[in-house]
């Protein structure tokens, strides 16, 4: 990785262009602006740390979404003081991938359009931190396997599972399409 | 291609990931699957429906200063501040930083900019090669810019301008839907003389950009030129001379300030 050329040891330039898209993941998975500052705080302390190990022609972005998860899993284990549960992960599971309601053509993609920012957040907000982390990756422009790679999980897997969160996203997203038609 | 292959492959596609056999492949699935083209389009829909609407919130000042004022040897102890006294030690250092002289702080902000000026060459050239490599880079063939500027529209959540520059030697071949760093991107293509040239046209927020093409600059032979105009940021790329590539950039300029 290049290295930033202005100060010797400090954070290299490519890795300070990615805040933004490092925060917008850290407040949909933090819920709330300061636990998302902190979050982002110590993706960045955590990867001076690791900067040795990066490997050069990797995506550095993907390399510093996967260490913000494993900080926030990190943060979920220490405030909970146990393994992060499964059951919402295991909730969007039950929607079986791209069978939503827009897909049956229950509901005009027309009304999807009808939601405004703060629902869809809602509705995000909605899914578990797997699906909703999958769901914003693929937004920030990340591979199937860069995607893989911040999740651990095998290419098939995140390809399965980020169907079925999208397919979750749109009955969300039917709710609040549904209350905002008469 | 079976339905299941196809929706496997859908997104991908949507992004221009696939390779062209593939993507020929699936195409022709599309054409004559119902079911598969509903999933084709509320997959689409959804896509841009989050990049139009989902709020992209910038990183605070604050955090970016504290970012950029990080270093290896003070991990561990800016770890601890983290955990432990969250930031309350941290607005009383930057606070204390403020006193000191803001020449600091200035010089941090200069640095973030600086930071992502470079990481904006990068991808634009980036882009430019996705374009080169994926041998089909339009989804949007050019009968011209009457044709291709409507396509744009519900696809991104600002209305790109389609420049004409046939005077400047430069042939509009298509366009298509993008990403340039963390946002969506409509990308031009022109042909001038053997040359492909892209255009990247995308929102500009929190990128330094200038309010006006300048200089080129290089990275691995090739040349960018990258400036704002109003709401929409610009990069045009391409193996130029950088003196005709920032000749280029002026008329883009022209034919977009009009």
């Amino acid at each position: 990785m290049a290295r930033g050329s202005t100060e010797g040891d400090a954070l290299p330039r490519e890795a300070i262009a990615h805040v933004d898209a490092l925060y917008r993941l850290a407040r949909h998975l933090a819920g709330n602006d300061r636990d998302a500052e902190d979050l982002v705080q110590e993706t960045y302390v955590r990867a001076l740390d690791a900067l040795d190990r990066f490997e050069p022609g990797t995506d550095l972005k993907a390399w510093l979404m996967r260490i913000l998860r494993n900080a926030h899993v990190s943060a979920w284990r220490r405030s909970r003081r146990g393994p992060r549960p499964l059951e919402a992960v295991e909730a969007d599971d039950a929607v079986p991938p791209a069978q939503d309601a827009f897909v049956r053509g229950d509901l005009a993609l027309e009304q999807m359009r009808a939601v405004v920012g703060t629902e869809i957040e809602a509705a995000l907000g909605a899914l578990g931190p797997d699906s909703r982390t999958l769901v914003l990756l693929h937004l920030e422009g990340l591979t199937d396997r860069e995607m893989a790679d911040v999740m651990g999980w095998p290419v098939g897997t995140v390809k399965s599972r980020l169907s079925r969160a999208r397919a979750a996203l749109r009955e969300e997203l039917a709710a609040y399409a549904r209350r905002a038609t008469p | 291609m079976t339905c299941a292959e196809t929706r496997d492959l859908v997104l991908e596609h949507q992004a221009a990931r696939l390779a062209p056999d593939l993507a020929r492949l699936l195409e022709a699935h599309l054409a004559t699957c119902g079911a598969c083209t509903r999933v084709d389009r509320a997959e689409r829909e959804l896509t841009e429906l989050l990049a139009a609407r989902l709020p992209r919130t910038p990183a605070p000042p604050a955090l970016v200063r504290r970012i950029a004022r990080l270093s290896p040897p003070s991990a561990a102890r800016r770890a601890a501040t983290v955990t432990r006294l969250r930031w309350a030690l941290a607005g009383a250092s930057l606070a204390a930083a403020v006193l000191l002289g803001t020449l600091g702080v200035s010089g941090l902000l200069a640095r973030h900019a600086s930071a992502r000026g470079a990481a904006a060459v990068t991808e634009a050239i980036n882009d430019h090669l996705r374009v080169l490599v994926a041998q089909r880079p339009t989804e949007i063939e050019s009968g011209g810019a009457h044709q291709v500027k409507p396509w744009f529209e519900g696809r991104l959540d600002f209305a790109p301008v389609v420049p004409d520059l046939a005077l400047a030697g430069l042939e509009l071949r298509g366009g298509a839907v993008g990403y340039f760093l963390d946002r969506r991107a409509a990308l031009l293509q022109y042909k001038l003389r053997a040359h492909l040239v892209t255009l990247i046209a995308f929102r500009p927020d929190g990128l330094p950009l200038e309010d006006a093409p300048h200089a080129a600059r290089g990275e691995r032979g090739f040349h960018v030129v990258l400036w704002r105009a109003g709401p929409v940021g610009y990069a045009v790329v391409a193996d130029v001379d950088p003196r005709e590539l920032e000749h280029v950039a002026a008329e883009v300029q022209r034919a977009v300030s009009r």
